[in-house]
C-alpha cells in the first residue's frame, strides 16, 4: 500500500476539479494504487454533493427538457442499457494513463539526460506543467540534482530511495525546487515513473522538456 | 482485509441500523433505477426537475454563462444526458444519488470549460476522475453518514468558512485564486478549508481514515 499522498488541498482540488490537468493526472494515477485515498476522495465528493444540494436552484429555459427527451428519443443516446466501456484490459497502467501511452513503452521517445535515466514527453498541459516518464535502470544512481520548480513523481513500477525515503509503486512524492536529491532505483528491478514539474520561463520552446527536468546536473 | 477495514465496516453496519433511512436521497437512486432498466422518462423527469436547477446554479458559480449566455442550458443538457447514458453504470450500494450526479457534472464542466479555452487537452475528464470502481459493500452507508456529518456541520460554519468551502469545492477555483479573489494570505484560505472539514468530520490526512 501506498505511504506517500498528496496533500489535503491537493485531493480537494481534484475532487472539485480545479487543480491543473498534469496534477490531476498524477493524482489519478496515485488513486488507482491507493485506497485510503479513493476513500477520502469518495468523502469529499459526498461532501462536494451536499454542497452542491444547498445551492440556490436556478430555472432553466421552459423547453429544456423537451429537447433532452427529444434527443434521446431521437436514439443518438442508445447506450443506457449496457454499462460503461471497461477500460482497455490490455494496459498496464492506470487509466488516467490509456490515452497518454497508447502503445508499449518502446513505441516512445526516449532521451537520456543525466546517467542511468530515460525521460519521455508525455503531454504539456494547459498550465505549461510538463507530464512524461522516467525511467532509472535497475540500481543505477541518478547524479545529485536540483530541480527548478517542483516535481511530483509517482512510481509506476519498480522503486527507488533518495535521502528522504524509500518509494514503491503509487507512491506520490513531491519535491520543491529546494530540495537537492540523488534518487536510486531498487537493485532487483527497474523503476518507471510519472513525472510532472513545471517548466522553467525561460525553455518553452519545442525542446525544452529535452532539458528540463534536471537542468542543474 | 485489515483490522482498521473490519472495524470500519462494523460500524458501518451500526449506522445503518441507527440512522434514519433518507427519503429524499432514496427517491433519487430509485429513479435513477428506473432510468436505467426500462428507460423510465417520467423517473427521468423527476430527476431532470430536481437536479436540473441546480446543475446550472453549478455553471453559473463557475462564470461559465460570461462565455456565452446559452452555456448554462447548453451543460444542463449534456449533464442530464449523460445521465440517461450511464444510469446503468449508478450503483446505489457505492454511492450516493447526488454524489454521483455531483460527479458527472463536475466531469461535464471540466471537459466545457476545456473545449472553451484554447488548450486542446490530450485526457478527457473521465479518463482522470472515473475511476476504477470500488468493490466497498458499504459506499452507501459510508457516504450517507459523511452526508449527515456535512450537513449537520455546514449549518454550524462561520460564514467565512462556509464562502471559502463553496468557493473552493463548487465555483471552479483552486485554493490560490479564492485567496487572490478575495484578497487574503493562500494560508488563511487552506485553514479555513482544514477547520470547515474538520467540523464536518471529514479526514484531512490519509491517517485519519
Amino acid at each position: 500500500m501506498s505511504q506517500w499522498h498528496p496533500q489535503t488541498e491537493q485531493l480537494v482540488e481534484f475532487a472539485a476539479g480545479t487543480c491543473h490537468t498534469g496534477i490531476s493526472v498524477a493524482i489519478s494515477v496515485h488513486l488507482h494504487y491507493c485506497p485510503e485515498c479513493r476513500k477520502r476522495l469518495s468523502e469529499l465528493e459526498s461532501a462536494s454533493a451536499v454542497l452542491f444540494e444547498h445551492q440556490k436552484p436556478i430555472a432553466v429555459s421552459d423547453n429544456l427538457f423537451a429537447s433532452v427527451l427529444s434527443e434521446i428519443q431521437q436514439g443518438k443516446v442508445t447506450e443506457s442499457v449496457k454499462p460503461a466501456a471497461p477500460a482497455r484490459a490490455t494496459s498496464r497502467y492506470p487509466k488516467a494513463l490509456s490515452s497518454l501511452i497508447p502503445g508499449t513503452l518502446e513505441e516512445l521517445e526516449w532521451r537520456s539526460p543525466m546517467k542511468n535515466l530515460k525521460v519521455t514527453h508525455l503531454m504539456t498541459d494547459e498550465s505549461g506543467l510538463i507530464v512524461g516518464l522516467h525511467h532509472m535502470k535497475a540500481g543505477g544512481r541518478v547524479p545529485n540534482h536540483q530541480h527548478r520548480g517542483d516535481e511530483i513523481s509517482v512510481v509506476l513500477e519498480g522503486g527507488f530511495s533518495d535521502e528522504l525515503g524509500t518509494y514503491g509503486p503509487g507512491d506520490f512524492i513531491f519535491r520543491t525546487e529546494e530540495d537537492v536529491h540523488s534518487p536510486q532505483a531498487d537493485a532487483h528491478e527497474d523503476c518507471l515513473m510519472l513525472s510532472v514539474v513545471s517548466a522553467p520561463v525561460k525553455l518553452t520552446g519545442a525542446l525544452g522538456w529535452l532539458i528540463n527536468p534536471f537542468l542543474k546536473a | 482485509m485489515s483490522a482498521a477495514n473490519v472495524i470500519s465496516i462494523l460500524s458501518s453496519k451500526k449506522a445503518r441500523t441507527m440512522t434514519e433511512p433518507n427519503p429524499a436521497a432514496e427517491q433519487w437512486a430509485d429513479a435513477l433505477e428506473l432510468v436505467a432498466k426500462r428507460q423510465d422518462t417520467a423517473a427521468f423527469e423527476r430527476l431532470f426537475k430536481h437536479f436540473a436547477p441546480l446543475i446550472k446554479a453549478f455553471a453559473l458559480s463557475s462564470g461559465l454563462h460570461k462565455q456565452g449566455d446559452h452555456l448554462p442550458d447548453e451543460l444542463v443538457q449534456e449533464v442530464m444526458l449523460a445521465i440517461w447514458r450511464k444510469s446503468a453504470s449508478y450503483d446505489r450500494r457505492k454511492a450516493a444519488a447526488s454524489t454521483w450526479i455531483f460527479t458527472i457534472a463536475r466531469n461535464q464542466r471540466i471537459d466545457m470549460l476545456r473545449r472553451l479555452s484554447k488548450y486542446r487537452g490530450d485526457v478527457s475528464a473521465d479518463e482522470i476522475w472515473d475511476l476504477e470502481s470500488d468493490t466497498e459493500l458499504f459506499g452507501e452507508i459510508r457516504q450517507s453518514r459523511v452526508q449527515e456529518h456535512v450537513r449537520i456541520g455546514l449549518y454550524e460554519l462561520p460564514v467565512d468558512q462556509r464562502q471559502v468551502m463553496a468557493k473552493v469545492f463548487l465555483e471552479d477555483k483552486s485554493h490560490q485564486e479564492v485567496a487572490d479573489e478575495m484578497g487574503l494570505p493562500l494560508g488563511t484560505v487552506k485553514s479555513r478549508v482544514r477547520l470547515a472539514m474538520k467540523k464536518m468530520k471529514l479526514s484531512l490526512e490519509a491517517y485519519d481514515l
